[in-house]
């Protein structure tokens, strides 16, 4: 039972500590600094989610994030914005789909895949860029970043608005759709969802695509929001991602999680990193922070199944006997 | 009609028997086969003039230089790939982290310093050999948190700084012993770390292939339960894998930051990536139990002798990126259909 | 399809003719004529090889290339897909459990079919169809959204049955329904299986189990060699008859031991116990003498041969091998001294699949012939040729990968890993389950020619007339206690199956 909220608690344990003991956490400057990162790795995480859900792995996510970014910035100037961001979102479905195809159709394992689609793009992005980050220097260049920061209410602003209607549409999605709860089948029991007439690979095929295209609109958001594609902008992405997923309660093993456990953990995990900036911890304490959290919870997670592993089968009229005997 | 039958079904038999010695031959020395291929591809390039330079002794030497380093590094990673754990994500910020321990302590002196890495580095070993031995965690998942935590730890204690063997080192024959863990030539040919290498190779081989733990090892790999259940004990097995990868880790890390001449948290970037292809070209399958050591010293050299072509061809460094990790899912792809295709579900 | 069922099934609801299924290099299948009634049981027999597992896999819409005809309902069908065969009401139920662990009951018998309202899933409909499907096989206590890993595996087998029930069949197709059940829950099972002769389905089973076939089923159709050799109604066929056929010639399935006189005793077990799974075990066990265990599921037996052979530990209690107290540390320290443990599942437990039979046969023997750490795999060559010989594993390759081994053979590679090791006690867990009969008799060959020459065996079986025929005592537990010993002249398979269920007797 405590497994299923888990997060939640998680979650407000973190954010009450930050709130009580962070200097100048509880105010709406702060909180909005969360809201605004926490709106880009919210989206590109529920691809993620999606992907494992299915039973299989993305370790593309990061490039993509960084591929669509370049791609978004750099046809701006060629394209403006209504151009070059469906071409850089339609971009990551595209190679959402090339995974998808290597995986499902070629059975080639999705480790293999996305470890090797992401060296490509990293190819790719440097021979596109050749080296540079592309910034944009035009007076209208932080136009669409003002505006999507735009505060309509307090701590709303359309760019938490996109991330939250994303979020609010995925996660019904999952779970209250034919659709939705078919992916969960897939993951589940691959061979059976075969057999009962689902469409095991074309599921796979659109759980890639949507992690493209949810990992491209991620760059991209990232990407106006400096107006900068560096080329580490999706770097830390990966390892963030996979670690909220986790903590979130999905499994590596598929059919288990959700979308909206997922951002309850990114949430968690911004706020966690917020608190530490504000103590006045470096950088890396982040990812220190990061990867502890998340070994903490692997960790936690095969230590249960280890301890489950040793007492299933234990049978109830056997234990009562023992306590009367060592009653008497 | 049932002697028709007959004769075409021996017929299919022999068919059949002689497709799966020609597929066993090809797997074991097709590696070295396609090692073989592209030698040929750099002659027949070179005859045809669009490269020079190819077939000379020191472009041969260069090619064994380069992948020295990565076979140091590729010998550990295979025994935790035929354990049937895929691939030690956190190589390499281990590499990184021995690395710049080493050079922090050479204020001590030289073997004190290369004494403490590997303790260092087989404390890395340790914890995955805990987690993923004893306690079966997600070795994929969990390695790549202990490479994060280890970039974390490398970062906060020696924030962000590189350190410089020359100015660490307690006396200069100190720096001078560690600048030569690279540099050091017999004969003023073969490279220290060639040699590391065969030594390596040679000792893995007969480790994976003669020894109790290599058996139980490849038992372990094929069908983790019914290794337990015919007396081997598992986790020991699994660990002593994983420290294994931790300590050519430790000696690849050392040997990379020599190179460079610093110690710092990017040494050993991207060796994750480059040990598993070589692993996987090599001809082990990432469901385990299943490829040589010898075999991954092919793919090893495949590898190195591709990047020399792809060099010699004039390809940037980020296209030859693109082109390794096209490589890299299609050598997996054609081996995994290979396999299929015999009956053998695999990775 | 539903209205194919719902009018009332009557006659033939399935007949092949004629119908041949080859693979390179054998026919599996050849020109077999078969039919099932609506409201019948019709039992199909035959050793591994015989043609089973084709002739149902046809039935499944697995190949696309056999030759024949097909009607269903006296309506010519092809079964050429998974969902051609489906579509014609044809439902399978494998051994292996096809659900999934995660994901909830109702996902899992509604998968494919889930219903919607409008864009959404309709849970209600959900629920009520879920339920509908769990009552037709007594589960409908359940919550429909619970998930499949938190019941237990008889349960999810009854699922998997609610689940084939749901589409609607009019064919059911059972492969070796009971081989991991115990008898209550056979009986139960037998109980579905009766009340869906009265709805009209057409039943099919599958098993090597004669017993239960002569308890459950109206005709039996024996296949040999990919041969259809008869069609006989239950009533008037015997077990000789039918085994007489299925194999060829004339078969003495039971084997007369003698009596056991050995005195020399080699395992004393007191107040063993592990807390939950069994409590304060004792009994003693002779050399040579072939000990049978006896119980319903649940009662423990695997977890008792685990702790004797270190898998598990034990809470309380003290072993002794040869009057020597024995700690077990490992199973590596059990094999050590002598005592090992064939495992029920050999799939997942006994044989690596994907390695060959020599290095499954050997895999027991590898500290043995190891020394300063180098291991000598040529030395348990001439051990692996004898084993191979004396099994009569066919075929005789020690190259062969395991995988491909039918089920019979496969056991076999398995006892002969254990009979390999050179051991003092030697517990069996099910050594011819799933097996065909000529391989049971091998099997049964060589148990007793291992208790000739001076093993101890532990028997656990719910083979009741294996366990009958060749132990010289058995000890019968339930709910984790030992509660009695029967010699061999009170053994039955009647008297031995009333004593497990605490029944009979003293």
């Amino acid at each position: 039972m405590i497994d299923r909220y888990r997060i939640f608690l998680l979650f407000i344990v973190v954010f009450l500590f930050m709130a009580i003991f962070a200097p100048r956490f509880f105010n709406v400057f702060n909180l909005t600094t969360i809201m605004r990162t926490m709106a880009m790795n919210a989206v590109v995480a529920i691809g993620f989610t999606i992907v494992l859900i299915c039973g299989e792995l993305d370790l593309s996510i990061g490039t993509i994030i960084t591929f669509s970014g370049v791609v978004g910035l750099g046809l701006k100037e060629y394209l403006g914005y209504g151009g070059s961001v469906p071409i850089a979102i339609l971009t990551g479905c595209g190679i959402g789909l090339i995974n998808g195809l290597l995986v499902a159709k070629a059975k080639i394992n999705s480790f293999i895949v996305t470890l090797g689609m992401m060296t490509i793009l990293q190819g790719a992005i440097y021979t596109a860029t050749g080296g540079n980050s592309i910034s944009l220097s035009t007076e209208d260049a932080f136009a669409v970043s003002d505006w999507l920061s735009k505060m309509i209410l307090p701590l709303i602003t359309p760019r938490v608005l996109i991330t939250i209607g994303f979020i609010v549409f995925f996660t019904l999605f999952m779970r209250r759709t034919r659709m939705g709860r078919n992916f969960y089948m897939v993951g589940g029991n691959t061979q059976t969802a075969w057999l009962a007439g689902v469409n095991t690979d074309g599921y796979k095929i659109v759980a890639f695509i949507i992690s493209g295209f949810t990992a491209a609109l991620g760059g991209v958001l990232f990407a106006m929001e400096g107006s900068a594609a560096t080329l580490k902008l999706g770097d830390t992405s990966l390892m963030y991602i996979v670690s909220a997923t986790i903590i979130g309660g999905t499994a590596m093993s598929g059919g288990k999680g959700g979308v909206f456990r997922t951002f309850i953990a990114i949430l968690m995990l911004d706020v966690l990193y917020n608190g530490i900036i504000l103590f006045g911890l470096g950088n890396e304490v982040k990812i220190f922070i990061a990867g502890l959290i998340l070994a903490t919870v692997v960790m936690y997670e095969a230590y249960a199944a280890y301890k489950h592993d040793k007492i299933v089968g234990q049978r109830a009229e056997l234990l009562k006997e023992l306590n009367t005997k060592h009653g008497k | 009609m049932m002697q028709t039958v007959q004769k075409e079904s021996t017929q299919i038999e022999t068919r059949l028997r002689t497709q799966s010695t020609f597929n066993r031959i090809f797997s074991t020395l097709g590696v070295y086969g396609v090692a073989v291929l592209f030698l040929l591809l750099g002659i027949i390039l070179q005859i045809s003039g669009v490269i020079n330079n190819f077939l000379t002794a020191q472009n041969m030497l260069n090619i064994i230089d380069a992948v020295s380093l990565l076979g140091i590094v590729a010998m550990g990673m295979a025994f935790v790939t035929y354990s049937g754990h895929y691939a030690d994500l956190s190589v390499p910020t281990t590499m990184a982290l021995t690395g710049i321990v080493c050079v922090e302590m050479l204020k001590y002196g030289f073997f004190p310093a290369v004494i403490i890495s590997f303790i260092v580095g087989l404390l890395v070993g340790g914890i995955n050999a805990v987690a993923i031995g004893k306690f079966k965690a997600n070795p994929i998942i969990w390695t790549l948190a202990v490479n994060y935590v280890s970039m974390g730890v490398i970062r906060l204690v020696w924030v962000n700084k590189q350190i410089y063997p020359d100015l660490k080192a307690s006396s200069v024959k100190a720096s001078v012993l560690f600048d030569n863990i690279y540099r050091f030539r017999f004969f003023d040919k073969i490279a220290l770390p060639m040699v590391f290498l065969i030594i390596l190779v040679i000792v893995c081989h007969f480790i994976l292939q003669r020894t109790k733990f290599g058996v139980q090892l490849k038992l372990t790999g094929s069908a983790r339960n019914v290794a337990k259940f015919s007396g081997v004990n598992v986790e020991r097995v699994i660990s002593i894998a994983f420290l294994l990868c931790a300590a050519t880790a430790t000696l690849g890390g050392l040997t990379v930051t020599s190179l460079s001449k610093v110690g710092a948290w990017y040494n050993g970037a991207g060796y994750d990536f480059k040990a598993v292809t070589a692993v996987v070209i090599g001809g082990m399958t990432l469901a385990g139990g299943r490829g040589s050591i010898i075999g991954v010293l092919g793919g090893v050299l495949i590898i190195g002798l591709m990047n020399n072509i792809m060099t010699l061809l004039g390809i940037g460094t980020f296209s030859q990126d693109m082109i390794r990790g096209a490589i890299f899912i299609l050598v997996v792809g054609l081996n995994a259909k290979s396999l299929r295709s015999q009956g053998r579900d695999d990775a | 399809m539903s209205d194919t069922v719902d009018a009332v099934a009557i006659g033939l609801a399935f007949e092949m003719k004629s119908v041949t299924k080859a693979f390179p290099g054998t026919v599996a299948v050849d020109m077999v004529d078969f039919d099932v009634q609506a409201g019948e049981v019709h039992a199909l027999v035959g050793e591994n090889g015989a043609g089973k597992s084709t002739l149902m896999k046809i039935m499944a819409g697995s190949f696309n290339d056999y030759t024949g005809d097909v009607f269903i309902n006296t309506k010519e069908v092809s079964l050429h897909s998974p969902s051609a065969a489906k579509k014609n009401g044809i439902e399978m139920i494998y051994q292996e459990l096809s659900l999934a662990l995660p994901i909830s009951i109702a996902e899992n018998v509604l998968v494919g079919r889930l219903p919607k309202k409008s864009f959404f899933l309709d849970k209600e409909k959900m629920n009520m169809e879920t339920l509908r499907c769990l009552k037709m096989v007594g589960l409908d206590y359940l919550d429909p959204m619970t998930p499949v890993e938190e019941i237990s595996q008889h349960e999810a087998q009854l699922v998997e049955i609610a689940k084939a029930l749901g589409n609607n069949p009019c064919i059911l197709v059972m492969d070796e329904p009971t081989s991991a059940l115990s008898q209550e829950e056979v009986e139960r099972l037998f109980e579905i299986i009766r009340n869906l002769k009265k709805r009209g389905l057409a039943i099919v089973y599958i098993s090597h189990h004669l017993p239960e076939i002569f308890a459950i089923a109206d005709r039996v159709t024996v296949l040999r060699d990919g041969k259809k050799i008869a069609t006989k109604n239950v009533s008037e066929v015997t077990r000789e008859e039918v085994v007489q056929m299925m194999v060829g010639r004339s078969v003495n399935e039971f084997y007369k031991h003698e009596a056991h006189t050995q005195k020399e005793e080699t395992l004393r077990v007191e107040n063993l116990s592990r807390f939950g799974f069994f409590h304060d075990i004792n009994f003693r066990a002779y050399k040579g003498e072939i000990v049978g265990i006896c119980g319903l599921s649940g009662a423990g037996r695997s977890e008792l041969a685990r702790v004797l052979v270190g898998l598990d530990d034990s809470d309380e209690g003290k072993l002794y091998l040869h009057d020597k107290e024995l700690r077990i540390k490992n199973m590596a320290h059990a094999l050590e001294n002598g005592i090992a443990y064939l495992t029920e599942n050999r799939k997942t437990e006994g044989l690596a699949l994907r390695l060959d039979v020599r290095e499954n046969v050997l895999a027991g023997l590898i500290p043995r012939h190891t020394k300063y750490g180098v291991y000598n795999q040529r030395l348990g060559t001439p051990l692996l040729n004898t084993l191979i010989k004396e099994l009569s594993i066919i075929p005789p390759d020690p190259n062969r990968t395991v995988n491909n081994l039918s089920g019979g053979n496969q056991q076999k590679v398995l006892l002969a890993k254990w009979m390999a090791c050179d051991t003092k006690v030697l517990i069996l867990d099910e050594p011819t389950r799933g097996v065909d009969i000529g391989a049971k008799m091998t099997i049964h060959q060589s148990i007793e020619r291992l208790a000739k020459e001076g093993v101890t065996i532990m028997l656990i079986s719910s083979d009741l007339p294996e366990l009958v025929a060749l132990s010289n005592r058995v000890l019968i537990m339930r709910q984790g206690h030992f509660i009695r010993e029967m010699q061999k002249s009170e053994c039955t398979e009647e008297s031995v199956l009333l004593a497990a269920n605490g029944e009979g007797g003293e």
